[in-house]
């Protein structure tokens, strides 16, 4: 039996005391870097909105094939290498600068090592990587591997920035002491660290090693680009905004740390299940598949524990933060246990190449990190205080999301399994291209929904009275301003 | 206390980067040097690189992102080697910087493309996909075109070159290389199975056969005769079958004018079965024997019987003379496109016995020749009697349906 060991998670008042070796605590307002949380708040809905127009119009030229003419810009391929890139860099990276502008000083009571560095980072991140690298792509340089589809040009330059959160992001925890620290830190430091060693990996790598000798580097990266600096970074929201909007601790910090550390080691080791059935060597397809299946248990473990420290918010909080970090860590269980179950060989044989892992991976990009991350966007926006607001706004918003995730990612997993059936039968190809037509004029349709949310959360961010954010959760938690609570653990836990 | 503490995020430390390089070392490192070993030991002798012009296509390819739609990896599984052909083996990618494999098919695996269809074929494929393959998806690519399916600019050469390549260094190691890499690789049962067993190394059911035996086909529908032509054949041979199809264009040669020639029914079943080789006409034996026989009803109900005017012994005896100097060795004593002569052209010489060209084909094709194929014109060689004659003479072959 697992002792429990309980982490707590108290609002930073005078008897709280001051937190290891801080001399005289900060207020949040001197310790935040509001105006960076802003602007990579803001490049990341941006970044959101045209990514989703590159899906958007990648699910329309698969049922209308010349609709953008003969320009070669706007071809499908290149359409699409932009929007899982633009996914990625430019809005999960953008909005997980915005929560870690917010959550490290938060968590270290220290600030970021300099403003300057944070103008520089995000000067680099949107205007020499996500924008020219957009552009690049449609004008035809681009790298054919997937979630590495920038040239590699950008690829130094995101390497670059890299280094550079590194040294903006890391320092306060190390100059804080890693003792006692929270799994949200943990997380962070997980995610910027191991990023930086998967990154080139995944990049350079296949243009060194020829075919199948890259490839395993490609799978490799496939997974760590999703399990090394999406998962640990998002998890590290949820594990942040779950104790400070329900003001209440984790439920347990050690099954926390072990989900982080079963974490680390088996994400990497998942990468070649993307390949099953291919050249590379068998044994190495095995084990993947091993540590696929536990990492589905790994997951149950971390989920568990998340939603035990959910308990009595209910499943629809009514802190949109909240709400939608919630759902994202549900949708994270499920996104997972079906990956587990789809790296098994004999459902991989018959899945693999259809819709249904395009479906799986919107569930895992859409359902789970980006809800997380609008969560986590939300939080730390009601935490700026000549923020704007609209709750109404972002709640409509969450309710169109989950509505066209929903009618996505299920009609995609059923277009999977039809096509799977006809491509296990001797029916001609172009079967398979007929059969999926009506679930792709569908799923064109759910962008309407999805379009709808992401509008919707965000005008309820830009529009609304200034200090809305911060009315509101004062409201519900009935507690002092926000300004001035942190999470934060204190010294018996762990 | 504290120090322990302090060593145990130590340990946590180089054991999360202890995880990660084991990573890369399981995942990466060691199935590379497995993969290495075996390369070396089951690689042909100085298989050829790709050449300037393939490499170039190589880079379109990737630019345009048809990866992410066609793989090239056929994996070992029973469904993929049944319709793409026999799995993908590590030699075949060495030259790939970085590999093409893929993780999506929307439309076929391309990893055995190289002779699957004629260049004419890819051309106009690649510029305006939908009229050769009703309802694909696969994006249009004119850029790579001075406007016409038949004046490619060096890119679209460079693109079709390198499909070209796709699965062609398999093909050339021959039975010979094939049983080395067999010997040497000692791969477990199903690689063994999946990567040397016996059946076509590409499985393509569209690649055209110049020989091969076909069902017979039973009565078909002509109703959804008709509709299936809609769908797979009118984009070439036109609506009305008279060979002038959007898709028509840039293939050269034309699709055949199914109007004016009267096919006997083993002759349409041969050619929806087998295709005609070394024209952009593909094989359609991927679909339902039903449907095939629906096809061919369709097809036979575009001739329409027209009276046929006497002609005169003597000019059918010219004619006989005419065809026995200077036709038989391709087409045959007997018209069946069988002459001593007929094996060494890559389009096979007309069959007269089951197909009977109607008498105005029959003289354009003497006269002007066959447009894209090995039929010369003999306007300035006969004299214009012995052309006529000739083209009389050849409808005398056909014979029709034996049923």
């Amino acid at each position: 039996m697992i002792k429990k060991i309980r982490g707590t998670l108290m609002p930073e008042s005078p008897e709280a005391g001051t937190p290891p070796n801080v001399e005289t605590p900060l207020s949040h307002a001197q310790l935040v870097q509001s105006h960076l949380v802003y602007s990579h708040g803001l490049a990341a809905l941006l970044a959101l909105l045209i990514s989703a127009g590159f899906g958007l119009l990648a699910a329309i030229e698969l049922v209308a094939p010349d609709v953008a003419g003969s320009s070669p810009w706007l071809t499908w391929g290149r359409i699409r290498y932009d929007h899982t890139q633009g996914i990625m860099l430019g809005w999960l990276g953008n909005a997980f600068f915005a929560f870690l502008y917010h959550a490290v000083p938060v968590l270290t009571g220290r600030r970021v090592t300099s403003p300057k560095l944070g103008q520089w980072l995000f000067g680099i991140w949107n205007f020499v990587i996500v924008l020219p690298g957009w552009v690049l792509v449609l004008a035809g340089y681009s790298q054919p591997l997937e979630w590495a589809e920038f040239p590699l040009v950008i690829d130094a330059f995101v390497v670059l920035a890299l280094l550079l959160a590194a040294v903006q992001f890391l320092p306060p925890f190390f100059s804080r002491g890693l003792d006692e620290l929270y799994v949200s830190s943990w997380y962070i430091i997980g995610g910027l660290v191991f990023t930086l060693f998967a990154y080139p990996m995944g990049n350079f790598v296949p243009e060194l090693l020829p075919g199948a000798r890259g490839a395993a580097f490609s799978g490799l990266w496939i997974h760590d680009a999703v399990g090394l600096f999406v998962t640990p970074l998002a998890l590290a929201i949820v594990y942040f905004v779950i104790p400070a909007a329900t003001r209440r601790p984790i439920y347990s910090h050690f099954l926390s740390m072990l989900g982080f550390w079963l974490l680390f080691f088996l994400y990497p080791l998942n990468g070649t299940h993307h390949y099953v059935f291919s050249v590379i060597p068998m044994s190495a397809q095995i084990g993947a598949i091993l540590a696929s299946s536990l990492l589905g248990i790994d997951v149950v473990i971390v989920v568990a524990n998340l939603l035990l420290s959910l308990r009595g918010s209910g499943w629809f909080p009514r802190d949109p933060a909240l709400r939608f970090v919630g759902t994202g860590t549900v949708i994270y269980l499920i996104v997972s246990i079906q990956g587990s179950m789809q790296a098994q060989m004999a459902v991989n044989q018959r899945v693999h190449f259809s819709d249904w892992v395009v479906g799986h991976s919107h569930l895992a990009m859409l359902g789970f990190a980006s809800f997380v991350a609008l969560g986590g966007l939300v939080h730390v926006w009601q935490r700026i205080p000549w923020a704007r607001y609209h709750a109404g706004m972002i709640r409509a918003g969450y309710w169109l999301l989950l509505a066209g995730l929903v009618a996505m990612v299920a009609d995609l997993t059923i277009a999977g399994l039809v096509q799977a059936n006809l491509w296990n039968s001797s029916a001609p190809w172009m079967d398979s291209v007929r059969a999926a037509r009506p679930y792709w004029i569908l799923r064109m349709f759910t962008f309407l929904p999805i379009a709808g949310g992401f509008l919707s959360v965000m005008f309820g961010l830009f529009v609304g009275n200034v200090g809305d954010g911060l009315r509101e959760i004062e409201q519900e938690i009935g507690l002092e301003p926000v300004a001035q609570l942190a999470p934060r653990i204190p010294g018996e836990a762990l | 206390m504290k120090r322990l503490l302090h060593m145990s995020y130590l340990a946590a430390g180089v054991g999360g980067l202890g995880f990660f390089a084991m990573s890369i070392l399981l995942l990466g490192v060691w199935p590379g040097r497995a993969l290495q070993d075996q390369i070396g030991r089951t690689q042909p002798q100085h298989p050829p690189h790709l050449t300037a012009s393939e490499q170039r296509g190589r880079v379109i390819y990737g630019r345009e992102g048809c990866a992410y739609c066609h793989t090239q990896q056929i994996r070992y599984v029973a469904a993929d080697v049944a319709r793409f052909g026999k799995a993908t083996l590590a030699w075949e990618t060495i030259y790939d910087y970085p590999h093409l494999w893929g993780t999506r098919r929307i439309g076929p695996d391309l990893s055995r493309e190289a002779g699957t269809r004629p260049q004419d074929w890819q051309l106009s494929h690649l510029y305006a996909p939908r009229t050769l393959v009703a309802d694909s998806v696969m994006p249009a690519f004119p850029w790579l075109f001075a406007g016409a399916p038949d004046r490619p600019l060096q890119e679209a050469r460079d693109l079709v070159n390198y499909l070209e390549t796709l699965g062609r260094n398999r093909e050339l190691v021959g039975a010979e290389g094939e049983a080395f890499a067999r010997m040497a690789c000692n791969c477990p049962g199903d690689e063994e199975k999946f990567g040397f067993g016996a059946g076509p190394l590409n499985a393509s059911p569209a690649m055209a056969r110049r020989a091969g035996a076909f069902p017979k086909l039973e009565a078909g529908d002509a109703a959804a005769g008709r509709a299936l032509y809609a769908t797979h054949c009118a984009g070439c041979h036109g609506v009305a079958g008279l060979g002038d199809g959007p898709g028509a264009a840039g293939l050269q040669p034309k699709p055949a004018n199914l109007a004016e020639r009267e096919y006997s029914g083993d002759q349409i079943g041969f050619v929806l079965w087998n295709g005609v080789a070394g024209t952009s006409m593909p094989a359609w034996r991927d679909l339902a024997a039903g449907d095939l026989a629906s096809l061919a009803e369709a097809v036979r109900g575009f001739h329409a019987a027209q009276s046929e005017p006497p002609i005169p012994r003597a000019v059918l005896d010219l004619g006989a003379r005419v065809y026995t100097d200077r036709c038989a060795q391709c087409h045959g004593r007997n018209g069946g496109g069988d002459g001593p002569a007929a094996a060494q052209f890559p389009i096979a010489p007309a069959n007269f016995r089951g197909r009977r060209p109607s008498i105005a084909a029959s003289l354009r094709a003497v006269r002007e020749g066959v447009a894209g194929t090995p039929m010369a014109p003999w306007a300035g060689e006969l004299a214009e009697a012995e052309l006529s004659a000739a083209a009389y003479y050849v409808r005398t072959f056909f014979v029709g349906d034996a049923r």
